[in-house]
């Protein structure tokens, strides 16, 4: 199975054709006796799961036949329910509406009165202001005094008019 | 029984006798399988437990990797009919299972080659001390072959298989011709400077 272009590829090599031969002898080396039969029952034992379905697993068995079957059911039903689960539920309103109160026949009126709901606790304090002292007091009071007096007269007036007195 | 019924009962119920005729066709096509594996096994085991030993450089190993190959075959069955060059097409298979398997093997300890080839090498007119000598000998070469870069000393393995020709080693190794020629070029060079160093 040679071609001619082969020639080419084994040529003699820089070492004197010593690794060719070397290699050649390896190439060249026979097959150990019964390699065949061994290979053969090697393959058919490896392979035998590959070759045959197993007795249980064979198409005419009826317990097969019956487990397809329940396959089919479930797939079709889990087909069913994953639909069914995906379907958008209308939601619940989110206004509650009060019933119209309807004043039983003979009974008392609300006179137009509201309800209001009740009013929430105010806030409590939990640090009562601290009492002012007497003197503290007066002295504010002296200084309320002479604030409001300076804001009558204001900067450019003084208390003593000059062209009156020269009059 | 209504008409819809009659389609349930037809559909579900399946005659014996097509049962068996199912799987009187499944055993012929499994006979058929056996068969040919059978044929490409005496064809071709014993090509490739030569190229499985020219790699592992251990019989057993060599035996286990040929297994391996014809059941990847049986596993892929499928296909064998697509394949051209079933030859070529068995020996990329047992190739790639061979340097996997010795890639995985370099953490362990090396074997002993010069043992294993003097135990393997043909003996007719050799005294036992030339087929010690020789064992030695080819020892020694397959100790440098195996320091060349991969891709060298790949191709120059493979064209010591006087059944490929440059064109299939091609094929096996998956790149062109004029690659394998190059790397083949270089990996005789290659060789040339070990073993002019060892000689020195």
């Amino acid at each position: 199975m040679n071609s001619s272009n082969d020639n080419s590829v084994r040529g003699r090599d820089g070492s004197g054709g010593f690794v060719e031969e070397s290699l050649r002898v390896i190439a060249r080396l026979p097959a150990p006796e019964g390699l065949e039969e061994r290979v053969i029952a090697g393959v058919r034992a490896g392979g035998a799961r590959i070759l045959h379905f197993p007795a249980a697993l064979r198409p005419g068995s009826s317990w097969m036949r019956g487990a397809a079957a329940a396959a089919i059911v479930f797939v079709v039903a889990g087909g069913g329910w994953g639909i069914y689960s995906r379907v958008q539920k209308p939601q619940a309103a989110k206004v509650i509406s009060m019933p119209v109160r309807v004043a039983a026949p003979g009974g008392f009126s609300n006179a137009g009165a509201m309800r209001t709901p009740n009013t929430l606790n105010g806030p409590v304090v939990t640090h009562p202001a601290t009492p002012k002292t007497a003197q503290a007091g007066a002295a504010a009071q002296t200084g309320k005094k002479a604030s409001r007096k300076a804001a009558l007269t204001g900067p450019g007036k003084t208390a003593v008019q000059p062209v009156a007195a020269a009059k | 029984m209504s008409a819809s019924q009659a389609v349930l009962a037809g559909w579900m119920e399946i005659p014996n006798s097509a049962v068996d005729e199912l799987a009187r066709t499944e055993r012929a096509r499994v006979r058929a399988e056996e068969e040919t594996l059978a044929a490409l096994v005496s064809e071709y085991a014993g090509t490739l437990y030569r190229v499985s030993f020219s790699v592992l450089r251990n019989a057993a190993d060599a035996e286990d990797a040929v297994q391996e190959a014809f059941l990847r075959v049986l596993k892929h069955r499928a296909t064998l009919d697509e394949v051209r060059d079933r030859r070529v097409w068995l020996i990329r298979i047992v190739w790639n299972i061979v340097l996997d398997r010795k890639r995985r093997a370099k953490t362990r300890p090396e074997t002993d080659d010069v043992a294993e080839l003097a135990r393997v090498l043909p003996a007719e007119g050799l005294s036992a001390e030339d087929r010690a000598a020789a064992a030695q000998h080819h020892a020694q070469v397959l100790k440098c072959v195996e320091t060349l870069p991969a891709k060298e000393r790949e191709v120059l393995m493979l064209s010591a298989f006087e059944e490929l020709t440059s064109v299939e080693i091609a094929q096996v190794l998956g790149i062109t011709e004029s690659s394998v020629r190059s790397r083949l070029f270089r990996a005789r060079n290659l060789m040339a400077g070990l073993l002019g160093r060892e000689r020195q």
